[in-house]
């Protein structure tokens, strides 16, 4: 329940993929994503596939949180699979089922696009289990940098961002509390028809949303008090430095891109 | 044993990283028609320990006990047991959702399917009880109430389920010395006058110790003190030691014993410690 309850997939660690700058965390993962699209030989792309599942273990991201991760996509895979089985031809011909065939390049290309899947989400998913949100936020803004010359206020975009992200964790321990502080006066949230429940919803959201407005509010003046402006230059309480092994990592990365690309070509 | 548990061990998030102990092994239990305190500092499992009482909180281990049964998890049965226990969460009045003071007290009953006729009553006697006309305010807005009047009101809106125990987190957090005394001699009219048994968790000793006759100690998810409100009071090193002080009257009679004035230390309120410091003046 509400103690700490996680926000997005975050999960705490001293790894070294928890502690690297997040700023190259996001960039080597947008190459490592360009690289995975552009592959074309099974072979590489399993190797790929290794290296994020070998990731992982340096991680020390339980098992359990990885399939959690692929869930969501095990339907598309499903689909995708069932597709290029039977409509994507050539090759030799596996087996018949009525008027359909499943051909030995469509089986190939089934495989190929599944485990390309499985490998984009397992890499977008070590970051994020491995960055908190804020940081996740900073960084983002931080290429996002360059939309400020087009007139964005990326900053403040960055503020809403990480308050935002701030308070859905106290929100929804809240909403909790006031579930069980209804439940205690004999509130129902479970049995009846759907118009019934989101009726029965009522006593929670009303005091959600007078709290929320409550918090924003005392937030803003919190805010002003300690001088924030629209505008002004800020400065961060944590710095994210760009550290040697950062430079590394990005290295080793780059180098990889640069060997597989060229063995792929 | 009237209500109390055996054992009881809570985990939030168990097999997680985030995974807390935030009850380990707590044993007691309180007698019906008692004015109970569970004491201890923030953080140490109050809160906790209040909802497995009314089963808003599942135990990972041991038993809830209430009037001589283990609380289940059916649902009718803890749809009863919280028409038999009322709670009181902290700053209760945060939960108003109605447009009236009337519907936001005919909530409770209204959830137990009863007759319209029998919630009009309902809340008539519960709002009389917290000293509330209800021709008067059954039309007021909740959220334009004074902040004493909203916990009178949100009292009323736990007490209208005419709960046989009644269970407060931190009643008097929040309000000015006038609402706090209001909410104390409320507190002890439904104790001594109507019969309900009382609980109440509180870090920070005040009021409601005079009208204490047992106390829960606990600390970091433990229990580390039971016992008549007596021989609790007695142990001032011990309860400073946890982090937990006497009220201030009751600091300051200790105070005077260390200079050398004899005077009583089972003194909770000013009123007491007036006439016990009078007292001494005049044997001198």
């Amino acid at each position: 329940m509400s103690r700490s309850i996680t926000l997005g997939q975050y999960l705490p660690g001293e790894s070294l993929i928890h502690r690297l700058n997040p700023r190259l965390k996001i960039l080597t993962l947008v190459l490592i994503l360009i690289l995975l699209f552009s592959l074309e030989r099974f072979g590489a792309l399993t190797a790929y596939l290794g290296f994020a599942l070998f990731l992982f273990a340096v991680a020390k991201v339980p098992f359990r949180y990885l399939l959690r991760g692929l869930r969501p996509i095990l339907f598309i895979a499903l689909f995708a699979l069932i597709i290029y089985f039977f409509f994507s031809k050539g090759g030799v011909v596996l087996f018949r089922i009525g008027i359909f065939t499943v051909e030995s390049e469509g089986v190939k290309e089934g495989l190929f696009i599944v485990t390309r899947l499985a490998a984009l989400v397992l890499f977008s998913l070590l970051v994020t289990l491995t960055t908190t949100p804020l940081s996740l936020t900073h960084g983002m803004s931080y290429f996002l940098k360059p939309l400020r010359y087009l007139g964005l206020p990326t900053e403040e975009v960055a503020m809403i961002m990480s308050v935002a992200l701030r308070f859905i964790p106290t929100l929804m321990e809240e909403s909790q509390r006031l579930m069980r502080a209804q439940l205690a006066r004999g509130a129902d949230f479970e049995t009846g028809s759907i118009f019934r429940k989101a009726g029965n919803l009522v006593p929670l959201i009303v005091p959600l949303f007078v709290s929320a407005f409550r918090r924003a509010d005392e937030l803003a003046l919190a805010m002003e008090a300690r001088g924030y402006r629209i505008g002004a230059k800020r400065t961060r309480m944590y710095e994210d430095i760009i550290l040697p092994r950062d430079w590394v990592v990005l290295a080793f990365v780059l180098a990889l891109l640069l060997i597989s690309f060229t063995m792929d070509l | 044993m009237f209500i109390g548990t055996e054992k009881l061990t809570h985990t939030y998030m168990p097999g997680t990283p985030f995974s807390t102990e935030a009850l380990q092994d707590v044993s007691f239990n309180f007698q019906k028609g008692e004015f109970a305190l569970i004491l201890g500092p923030s953080g140490s499992g109050k809160s906790t320990l209040i909802q497995h009482l009314n089963g808003l909180l599942r135990p990972t281990s041991g038993k809830v006990i209430f009037d001589g049964a283990i609380v289940g998890s059916n649902k009718r049965e803890l749809l009863h047991l919280r028409r038999r226990i009322g709670l009181v969460f902290q700053i209760p009045e945060e939960q108003f959702f109605s447009e009236s003071v009337y519907d936001e007290v005919a909530f409770a009953p209204r959830n137990l399917g009863l007759d319209e006729k029998v919630v009009a009553e309902r809340v008539e006697e519960a709002l009389q009880k917290v000293g509330m006309q209800v021709n008067t305010v059954k039309s007021w807005h909740p959220f334009r109430l004074s902040a004493g009047q909203k916990r009178l009101v949100a009292i009323a809106a736990v007490l209208s389920l005419k709960p046989e125990v009644l269970i407060f987190d931190e009643p008097s957090v929040g309000l000015d010395p006038a609402g706090k005394k209001n909410i104390f001699n409320l507190l002890k009219d439904l104790n001594q006058k109507d019969g309900l048994t009382i609980i109440i968790s509180t870090h920070h000793l005040d009021e409601a110790a005079v009208l204490a006759d047992r106390v829960l100690v606990l600390k970091q998810g433990r229990l580390v003190m039971f016992g008549s409100a007596d021989y609790i009071f007695a142990q001032r090193k011990r309860l400073n030691e946890l982090g937990l002080a006497l009220p201030q009257v009751t600091e300051i009679m200790h105070s005077l014993v260390e200079k050398g004035l004899p005077v009583s230390t089972e003194v909770y309120t000013l009123q007491q410690a007036k006439s016990e410091i009078k007292n001494i003046k005049r044997r001198n």
